[in-house]
């Protein structure tokens, strides 16, 4: 079985719009979400989001804008970053030999929303002539693929909040049987449409505002945390064979070593202890090393009262004892729930906090809920931790949950002040 | 406005083109406008002229022919009323 490395990564996200303001502002503790005032959120219970700061005009010309809903835009202009970053021109790039991997849960939801509108509100008998592109799921891999003319596998993972991550580890496995050399992989979301919002409230599942500060609504395993906070964008991580990655000289970010998925059969919404931890059990299984490799959690981290209590027992069931000594990071406080593209943010997250020997934070947390009493890095990062692995975690209506497990770049976890002779560091 | 200047109009509007790169007898597809362009074109036409194409309305390969298409039309079918909403837009972001 080959390696796999992460040699470019990209980013469109409530909290920057490039992995350094991504890793900055997350490391920070600055949340993102907010009270959003366009016009049609005065008919939201709870206007609350976390939007991206970007101008689709800057990227695209009108004629080729016309044709991407907001999750095509926010996948693409990820894609371009992350080939960017790894120092790929199209000569570098083997077209049969590189594939598409995306995840997104509603894909073009805006889209299909504004249609919705035009026919029912407007009562209007035509539509837009791109609505079909718009608004099918499968738009931001086809775009990608398109744009940087791969001709591998172009495809798209629909498993609601695990889907990035599913098709992070589906490349991955591609990556590692030898069927590909490199993969544009990660996910894209816009979920802050009217349409879509009033569907995720009608399910009871979004958080009330904080009546002291709106941007600290989400607040995964507090005792008060009353659920999650919708927010948009795209992560995308360009991965690479190893040893093509290391013979060219590439800036490696980590390696991704393990990927796992389960079926939670119990329930269409309500996570089980044992689904999600079958999850993290074959995700270290598939990397090879047992429960004591892993240094630190990306957690799910909703802030749904479901979900947190869950992810805890869960992560205690796999870890045993030892559970209470890892830290565990929810940054869906900060950059809200990205969704299908949650789980790559959440991975990018893993990479750069892993090479910058940062903790990163769960905000919002004042007062642990009961059920909820491990170590959650609460309301402050911890610099100077340099741990070897990482578990990255989604868990997802209809039971798909997924799990990566990634490793520092030797040199990063070999350089940090409080590394181990092991490369293991301190944290755990 | 002749049918032409109108035309002109909607490929400086919504393509940004430069009226002086393109004549009537500019092929369309040279201008980044293929068959799937075409069927964009013959939505902002519909908006323009206030006409209902048929769904089978022809390929147009040039302005000139375009012309040619919208007068004959014109000549045969009276203007809708005005459609609700602007559909030549993007799709609109969240808070844009």
């Amino acid at each position: 079985m080959r390696r796999v490395a992460v040699t470019g990564i990209g980013v469109v996200s409530p909290l920057g719009n490039d992995a350094a303001a991504l890793l900055a502002n997350a490391s920070a503790g600055r949340s993102a979400v907010r009270r959003m005032d366009a016009p049609w959120c005065r008919r939201l219970a709870c206007p609350l989001g976390a939007s991206a700061d970007f101008r689709a005009t800057e990227h695209f010309e009108p004629a080729k804008l016309r044709m991407l809903d907001p999750v095509s835009q926010f996948a693409l202009v990820a894609a371009r970053q992350a080939i960017s970053d790894a120092r790929l021109g199209p000569a570098d790039l083997d077209p049969p030999r590189t594939g598409v991997f995306i995840g997104t849960s509603m894909g073009g939801s805006v889209s299909t929303d504004e249609g919705y509108r035009t026919l029912y509100e407007a009562q209007s008998d035509r539509i837009r002539p791109f609505s079909i592109l718009t608004g099918m799921t499968h738009a931001p891999a086809a775009w990608i693929s398109i744009e940087f003319a791969v001709t591998g596998p172009n495809l798209t993972y629909s498993t609601a909040c695990s889907s990035s991550t599913v098709a992070i580890g589906e490349a991955w496995l591609r990556l590692r049987s030898g069927d590909l050399d490199v993969a544009i992989a990660g996910g894209a979301e816009a979920p802050l449409s009217f349409g879509a919002m009033k569907a995720w409230e009608a399910l009871h599942t979004l958080a009330c505002e904080d009546p002291a500060d709106a941007s600290a609504s989400c607040k995964p395993f507090a005792a008060n945390r009353s659920g999650m906070v919708l927010g948009e964008g795209a992560a995308i991580v360009l991965l690479e064979d190893w040893e093509r990655a290391s013979a060219r000289g590439a800036n490696i970010y980590g390696e991704l070593t393990g990927y796992g998925v389960s079926a939670d059969i119990g329930h269409i919404t309500r996570p089980s202890v044992a689904g999600q931890a079958a999850a993290m059990r074959a995700a270290l299984q598939s990397a090879g090393c047992g429960p004591e490799s892993i240094g630190a959690i990306n957690a799910h981290g909703t802030g749904t009262p479901i979900n947190d209590a869950v992810e805890t027992a869960a992560i205690k069931q796999v870890f045993g004892a030892r559970a209470y000594r890892i830290p565990i990071s929810a940054t869906k406080a900060m950059h809200g729930h990205l969704l299908g593209a949650s789980g790559a943010l959440a991975l990018v997250l893993c990479l750069l906090s892993m090479r910058q020997g940062v903790l990163l934070p769960t905000m919002h947390l004042q007062q642990p809920a009961a059920d909820c009493d491990l170590d959650y890095v609460a309301n402050r990062a911890r610099h100077d931790v340099f741990v070897d692995s990482m578990l990255s975690s989604s868990f997802a209506f209809g039971g798909t949950h997924a799990v990566l497990v990634a490793r520092a770049a030797p040199e990063s976890a070999a350089s940090g002040p409080a590394a181990t002779a092991s490369g293991r560091g301190t944290a755990a | 406005m002749t049918t032409l200047e109108r035309l002109t109009a909607i490929l400086m509007d919504h393509y940004k083109l430069d009226a002086a790169v393109f004549g009537s007898d500019t092929p369309l597809e040279q201008l980044g406008i293929d068959s799937l362009g075409m069927v964009e074109l013959l939505f902002f036409i519909e908006d323009e002229f206030k006409l209902q194409l048929p769904s089978d309305a022809p390929l147009l390969p040039t302005l000139a022919d375009a012309v040619r298409y919208i007068d004959a039309l014109q000549a045969q079918q009276p203007a809708t009323t005005a459609l609700p909403g602007d559909l030549s837009a993007p799709p609109a972001h969240r808070s844009a």
